[in-house]
């Protein structure tokens, strides 16, 4: 069995997300914040401010005068635009590698990560939820575990597969059961090393519902559904398929109807072709 | 050369040096249809059962939906000379997450779509691989017609 003292180790070679996004974070979820404070955060990371600007000016966004300063990029694409830019440059490095454990190819995992986090966004402005920031990036980085787990769930495959497909187990169960930790929580002490806020650390800790009450937390329910919904569409799925619990309270807890889930999917099909050009411009 | 299918979107071919795959089918269904007496195929990957959802976007993105994916593919290897009573019929896709029940099964009813179409229309499916909770990637070869499938973590196997 794997120690937790073991993968601790190896969460501290991890390189971590930017500080710039932490930082970023705390300023928009803050509801008296103002443009500026959230130039002035990105602004603070030349390298970042250097990248945002470059990507701001590419031809994907067709701007008739280049964007020359964080707060010009702000007025010209809007905030959300600028933040979700900033916080998939964060991501994108720690996520974009192969996870042969999850049977995932380079880039599968990150495609899957932006994916799910444009589902989530999707989610949160339709049930007009608070905090869709927060909402976006935990649906990006929940997986966070799974660079750290990966190399175990190829020690252990076998018998995570046995549990999988002849004992009924779901794979953050068979996780668990093998491993003694699963993706989840180790994403959660990740996060935590890495100084993300409280409400962060409990969405991914809790992003596939293992204990059932967190699904009266609007926002943990909203993660959870949108990896769901992502799952179903299949974009960067890995050997654990969809070998995940749906607990269909999380319908009733959020208020939305199966049509609502129908509609989503429709809308993410339509928004599919825009996630593929942001994957190629970050 | 390889033809790739995206999500909600279809092709055909009758190049014997192409081969048409489509990847990462979750809930979705990755229909493919080969007429051996021409060698023309096809794969259409659709996400969800009914287009009357939404009208604009099943005239936007046809091949989102299964009933209005489903008969531009057979029309698109017809137009190629395809037969409809030589085709051979191959259905793949339609995983379901553990526990998902009833209308929100999506993969179930994307199948149960296409069951449906092909019982009104006399298509017979001649091998399948649906269901389950994995995801899958499709291939078809124009020239020989062999299909061939993958799951993630697994190696590609002939059907």
């Amino acid at each position: 069995m794997t120690t937790i003292q073991e993968l601790l180790k190896e969460i501290k070679n991890l390189k971590p997300i930017p500080a710039v996004a932490n930082q970023l974070l705390a300023v928009v979820d803050n509801p008296d914040s103002s443009m500026g404070d959230i130039a002035n955060v990105i602004q603070y990371d030349p390298v970042m401010t250097a990248n945002i600007l470059k990507t701001c000016n590419s031809t994907f966004f067709g701007l008739k005068n280049p964007a020359e300063s964080i707060k010009d990029a702000v007025n010209m694409l809007g905030t959300d635009q600028v933040i979700e830019l900033v916080l998939m440059k964060s991501g994108a490095k720690s996520l974009a590698g192969s996870q042969k454990g999850y049977g995932l190819e380079r880039g599968d995992m990150w495609r899957y990560s932006v994916s799910s986090a444009v589902i989530a966004k999707q989610v949160a402005i339709k049930l007009s939820l608070k905090n869709k920031n927060t909402i976006f990036t935990s649906a990006l980085v929940k997986d966070i575990g799974k660079i750290v787990l990966e190399k175990h769930v190829f020690r252990f495959s076998k018998k995570i597969q046995n549990l999988v497909k002849n004992k009924k187990f779901s794979f953050r169960e068979a996780e668990k059961k093998i491993l003694g930790v699963d993706h989840a929580e180790l994403g959660a002490m990740i996060a935590k090393m890495w100084k993300f806020s409280p409400k962060m650390i409990k969405i991914i800790r809790h992003h596939h519902l293992s204990d059932e009450t967190m699904i009266k937390d609007k926002e943990i329910a909203a993660v959870y559904l949108a990896d769901c919904i992502c799952m179903m569409v299949g974009e960067g799925v890995g050997s654990d398929g969809l070998a995940y619990r749906f607990k269909d309270q999380v319908m009733k807890e959020l208020g939305v109807s199966a049509d609502d889930i129908t509609m989503i999917i429709a809308q993410f099909g339509v928004d599919m072709h825009q996630v593929e050009e942001l994957l190629h411009i970050v | 050369m390889k033809q790739i299918v995206g999500v909600a979107d279809m092709k055909v071919s009758k190049n014997p040096a192409e081969s048409i795959v489509t990847y990462s089918l979750g809930s979705c269904i990755g229909l493919v249809i080969y007429d051996p007496a021409v060698k023309v195929g096809g794969i259409l990957h659709y996400m969800l059962p009914d287009s009357s959802i939404d009208k604009d976007k099943a005239v936007a993105r046809p091949y989102m939906f299964a009933d209005s994916g489903i008969p531009r593919l057979f029309k698109a290897a017809y137009q190629l000379g395809a037969v409809k009573n030589r085709m051979k019929v191959y259905v793949a896709g339609g995983a379901e997450i553990l526990d998902q029940k009833g209308f929100f099964n999506i993969g179930k009813r994307n199948y149960m779509a296409l069951k449906k179409m092909f019982f009104k229309n006399n298509v017979m499916i001649n091998n399948q691989n649906v269901g389950g909770n994995t995801n899958r990637t499709v291939r078809v070869e124009i020239a020989t017609g062999d299909i061939y499938v993958k799951t993630s973590g697994s190696k590609e196997v002939k059907i």
